[in-house]
């Protein structure tokens, strides 16, 4: 009967993905992925290009609010900062004539780092406060810099409430102007940012975290700064968002505020409660549920009852009814998310046919 | 086994076929057996009560081309979806609808300002199609930027204008201008300053306020104090009535308000009447189009109003449709000028060659809408007039001859 997997060698102990099915699993996804701008429509690219652009921004989420512990329902206005940030600093780049091929490499990071200065500052009261007040303190970031954005006397760099045109980002002279060429981008960005944050949690810095969400004041005793690392991870959640905010931007023909309000934080945090908190993958499946599920809805009810307008009156309501209870599904059957569910899929086929889960 | 059997005379006809389907024009191969027109509206969210009276527009539309025999002889169908009034989530249904209908989508309604500017810069090649909204964003009618977007009325801009040329007219001497702090609220402001000193109006309070909210008896303070004879409110969907209007008479004010198009809907200013009292009688206001039951010589809105009593029978709308329906029903039709005037030239239905059909569309009566005939200038129409309110008829009536600006 197997009971677990053999690990011979520290390097098979160390490895993340640490058995062929969850091998099979990771690696079909980058070839979906990869094959995607090949044979996809523009309208699958779409919503490929907006699960992408969402999973950046929940992993941020989730090294703040699953590994720290550290609520937080104001993570759209970092997403905010580096969709404006991004599209500002190609403006200033191009001001100072600094080539529009290497612009990206100088934008994106900088609008992260923008990102993540606003973050350590919005991380402040969680020095103070947990809990819900922390969430409640954190709300009030989405409204100012919503409120910062639409400000007239801001305007001329932000677009006040007309917003913002976007730039087409250029790589090295490869202009990346369609939808198609931007998910590659956005593709690469998403895996590249799971990778670095799951590896986050193999060192120091990722442990420290995962002590002061367990108990804070242990992890105080145990000499790990509480000031330093908590405002760490702001930074680092904060900076994950600010890309997020970027590759919308370049997504994106423009940048309006409405797309960044309190509903864009709620669905971070309801992506990241289905996924499941703390986990590698709990925003890639919180993300696909999140996103994929009302498209599901419309093609499934639009099929059952037709695309005449009388359906679509009946079709809409019922189609956020259903999702509202599917979310609330979720988290009464499985609150530990969509990541439990695969665990558990991932454990039986390892040990079929002994056991089953 | 099946034998192939190649004669000549199957030759020549495989050849005659090929060639009839090859130097076929392209505008046949392009002509499907439909025309889609696409629609995202705001069925669920803050705005689904718009949305859900906008939505029965389409189908009595689609009803009343298709018996007429179409477009050119293409039937029409119309593909409504959900927004939520979220420019994302139109922006997906725009291209769900492209991904699977292709060519046949000839052209696409959308639900607001947001929406409209966010698609605006993706309508290129062959993603562009030709598109109306429920916006009348001033930003919107330029040809440069927003070459096929069109809108079937006056901008918030020209709508402004229309009511202070109005105030003007009546010997008003003084206005105030109270709006939303929202893109929809600011949008006409500064041109309404400009035109106000160009005409002699003094404008003595510009006061932004929220969309809707607690602090507003603090604005009506500062109208108290202003004191003008005029307020023009903007950027609110009637939310404000009650505590601005209802507020300024308990201060004992005269001063006259008004609204332009989204404040002007009958079926709320009947319900807060009915709840909140009559403050609303008088209240005035710009409308691009007729009631629908103002519908003498107005051919359009009498079928309307027939269709509707047949189609609508037990719904509010039997007896009487929403202006916001007529907007719809008044951008169809300009729509359907355009493609038919594009399919008398031989044309594909493409988003350019509509654009350059709107823009034939000159001194046209569109079945009286408008009480005059109307030209597309600038991707809009510049006519409106001022309506009054009763409150003890429950009417809006006209105040003023049809001005075009």
């Amino acid at each position: 009967m197997i009971n677990g997997n053999l690990k011979a060698t520290y390097a098979a102990d160390e490895k993340i993905v640490d058995n062929r099915y969850k091998f099979s699993f990771v690696w079909g996804l980058a070839v979906l992925a990869a094959l995607l701008p090949i044979f996809a429509n523009d309208y699958v690219i779409l919503v490929a290009c907006q699960v992408g652009i969402m999973v950046v921004a929940v992993v941020g989420l989730n090294v703040l609010t699953g590994y720290t512990g550290l609520m937080s329902l104001g993570h759209a206005a970092f997403v905010a900062i580096g969709a404006y940030g991004v599209t500002i600093l190609h403006h200033a780049a191009s001001a100072l004539s600094i080539p529009e091929g290497i612009q990206p490499f100088l934008t994106i990071p900088g609008a992260m780092a923008l990102a993540a200065v606003i973050g350590l500052i919005v991380g402040l009261p969680s020095l103070r406060v947990k809990g819900v007040y922390l969430a409640v303190a954190t709300l009030s970031a989405n409204f100012i810099i919503i409120f910062l954005i639409e400000l007239d006397a801001l305007a001329p760099w932000t677009g006040g409430k007309t917003g913002l045109t976007t730039v087409d980002p250029s790589i090295f002279g490869w202009v990346l102007d369609t939808q198609r060429e931007v998910f590659i981008l956005i593709a690469v960005m998403a895996f590249s940012t799971v990778l670095l944050v799951q590896n986050l949690f193999r060192t120091r810095v990722g442990r420290a975290f995962i002590a002061i969400r367990e108990r804070d004041y242990s992890a105080e005793i145990l000499g790990i700064s509480l000031l330093r690392y908590k405002l760490t991870s702001f930074a680092i959640s904060a900076a994950c968002c600010g890309l997020a905010g970027a590759l919308m931007a370049y997504f994106y023909a423009r940048v309006l505020p409405e797309q960044f309000e309190l509903l864009l934080s709620l669905q971070l945090v309801a992506a990241l409660i289905v996924g499941g908190m703390g986990r590698t993958m709990g925003p890639v499946f919180g993300v696909l549920v999140i996103v994929l599920s009302p498209e599901l809805l419309k093609v499934i009810l639009s099929a059952i009852a037709g695309d005449s307008i009388e359906a679509a009156q009946f079709r809409a309501p019922l189609q956020e009814i259903i999702f509202g209870l599917l979310i609330i599904g979720f988290i009464m059957f499985e609150p530990l998310g969509m990541t439990q569910i695969s665990d558990r899929v991932f454990r039986a086929l390892n040990r079929w046919p002994f056991a089953r889960g | 086994m099946t034998k192939f059997n190649m004669t000549r005379r199957s030759v020549l006809a495989g050849a005659a076929a090929g060639t009839a389907t090859l130097g076929m024009p392209a505008y046949l191969r392009a002509m499907s057996s439909e025309f889609i027109i696409g629609a995202s509206l705001p069925l669920t969210g803050p705005f689904a009560t718009a949305g859900q009276l906008i939505a029965p527009a389409f189908s009595l539309y689609e009803k009343i081309i298709n018996d007429e025999g179409g477009i050119a002889g293409t039937k029409i169908k119309f593909s409504t979806e959900d927004s939520g009034y979220v420019p994302q989530n139109a922006l997906a249904n725009y291209q769900r609808l492209l991904a699977s209908e292709g060519d046949k989508v000839v052209a696409y309604y959308g639900d607001s300002t947001g929406f409209m500017k966010l698609v605006g810069p993706e309508l290129k090649g062959d993603q562009a199609r030709m598109m109306t909204s429920t916006s009348f964003a001033s930003d919107l009618a330029n040809p440069e930027t927003h070459p096929y977007q069109f809108m079937s009325g006056p901008t918030y801009e020209d709508q402004f204008n229309i009511l202070l040329q109005d105030i003007a007219a009546k010997g008003g001497k003084t206005v105030a201008f109270v709006h939303s702090n929202t893109e929809f609220g600011t949008d006409p402001i500064k041109s309404g300053q400009a035109k106000a000193a160009e005409l002699g109006l003094e404008v003595v309070l510009v006061e932004s306020t929220k969309p809707q909210g607690a602090d507003i008896p603090t604005h009506v303070t500062k109208i108290a104090q202003a004191n003008p004879d005029y307020c023009i409110l903007q950027g609110y969907v009637t939310g404000v009535w009650p505590q601005l209007i209802g507020g300024a008479r308990q201060f004992g004010l005269t001063t006259k308000f008004m609204g332009t198009f989204w404040g002007m809907e009958k079926l709320i200013a009947d319900r807060v009447t009915a709840e909140a009292g009559p403050f609303l009688e008088g209240y005035q206001g710009v409308m691009p189009y007729r009631y629908s039951y103002d519908t003498e010589n107005a051919p359009r809105l009498q079928q309307i109003a027939a269709i509707s009593k047949v189609a609508l029978a037990g719904t509010p709308l039997e007896n009487y449709f929403p202006t916001w329906g007529i907007q719809a029903f008044a951008s169809l039709d300009i729509l359907t000028i355009a493609l038919r005037r594009n399919a008398e030239m031989g044309k594909a239905p493409t988003a350019d060659n509509l654009a350059a059909a709107l823009a034939t569309i000159k001194d046209v009566d569109l079945g009286g809408y408008f009480g005059t005939n109307i030209s597309v200038e600038n991707n809009k129409v510049g006519t409106g007039r001022v309506y009054q309110y009763s409150a003890e008829s429950r009417l809006f009536t006209p105040t003023s001859d049809w001005l075009t600006v």
